[in-house]
């Protein structure tokens, strides 16, 4: 078990958090955003898991440790207020649909193309974000969500497919 | 044999909206938090029921109790004597930590507090736990937990308010 003088000098000698965290954060936002409407709740997801993982003591590079406790930290969320939440959810649909922009957009193809993304699978989006924006690998990918990595790299397939073929389709 | 390269291009080109200013500063102050006194569990923060604990110790000494009877009984069974004599070195009783985990079985956020002295309000988190420490004997591969529930108060600071 940790004690006190072990966390002080764990803060001590791991000031490169904070430049750690700030690679990070636009990706763990994005990744906590699946689960959550605003960004002000993903942030918050974000800082809770950062500190739980900040104090188990964990390697600042164990990013699938990390990812995971994200996931962990937005499930236990939306289960303890999933009550609050589908009330606000009902509250909120008479009055305002719409939800902070999870992407800068540029242009309509790239509209068309977050359109794209909010109609995959959770499964899907959920690897897709963790490989294309935060650079996982399929083994960390695999680690964070407690899967095989063929099944972390068929998901991934899956929702390229599935984009394309949505992107077609609308074209 | 990568048919997506060009979706998976566009993907990259797509830039995730920055977090707020706020969200570094903020987690900052919880990890600095966890260093000094905040976070650290402090005894009117800390509520161990102690009729749990004590009735779980109490339960684990009997279990030892009866462990060590049942191994001196053995020792003096003639039959058992006669076929394999007694270790020349008493095997040590001795413990180690083998594991502990916490368990966050429920949260309660309590809202917005002014602590005496302060301007800033604070946000008071009630957290119920169980709490399970585990210790193990390499010697014998006898193992002792003692679980207790306990109950938890974090005082988060909030700014902007």
């Amino acid at each position: 078990m940790k004690d006190h003088e072990e966390v002080m000098d764990n803060v001590a000698t791991h000031e490169q958090w904070k430049t750690v965290f700030s690679e990070l954060a636009p990706g763990l936002v994005l990744f906590a955003r699946q689960w959550v409407r605003s960004s002000a709740d993903a942030e918050d997801i974000v800082q809770d898991a950062f500190v739980k993982f900040w104090r188990r003591n964990h390697k600042i590079d164990n990013r699938a440790l990390l990812y995971a406790t994200v996931r962990s930290t937005a499930l236990d969320l939306i289960r303890r207020d999933s009550r609050r939440a589908r009330r606000e959810v009902e509250a909120s649909a008479d009055v305002d649909l719409t939800i902070a922009p999870q992407f800068y957009v540029d242009d309509e193809s790239q509209r068309a193309l977050i359109c794209a993304l909010d109609r995959l699978p959770g499964e899907q989006r959920e690897v897709l974000v963790m490989k294309i924006w935060n650079e996982l690998t399929f083994a960390e990918i695999a680690q964070a969500l407690e899967i095989s990595q063929n099944t972390a790299a068929s998901r991934y397939r899956y929702a390229l497919a599935a984009l394309k073929k949505d992107l077609e389709r609308v074209q | 044999m990568n048919d997506f390269s060009d979706i998976e291009s566009e993907l990259k080109k797509l830039r995730p909206t920055q977090p707020s200013a706020d969200l570094l500063r903020r987690v900052e102050n919880a990890i600095v938090d966890l260093s000094g006194e905040e976070k650290i569990v402090r005894p009117h923060q800390f509520r161990i029921h102690w009729l749990s604990l004590g009735a779980s110790l109490a339960a684990a000494a009997v279990v030892l109790i009866f462990l060590r009877f049942d191994f001196q009984k053995a020792a003096q069974s003639p039959g058992v004597a006669a076929q394999s004599p007694p270790p020349t070195k008493p095997v040590p009783a001795t413990f180690i930590p083998a594991g502990a985990t916490q368990v966050v079985y429920h949260t309660r956020d309590e809202g917005l507090f002014f602590p005496l002295h302060s301007e800033e309000p604070v946000r008071r988190v009630r957290s119920r736990t169980q709490e399970t420490l585990q210790w193990r004997n390499p010697a014998t591969g006898a193992s002792l937990q003692v679980s207790y529930p306990a109950e938890h108060v974090q005082f988060i600071p909030v700014s902007g308010q």
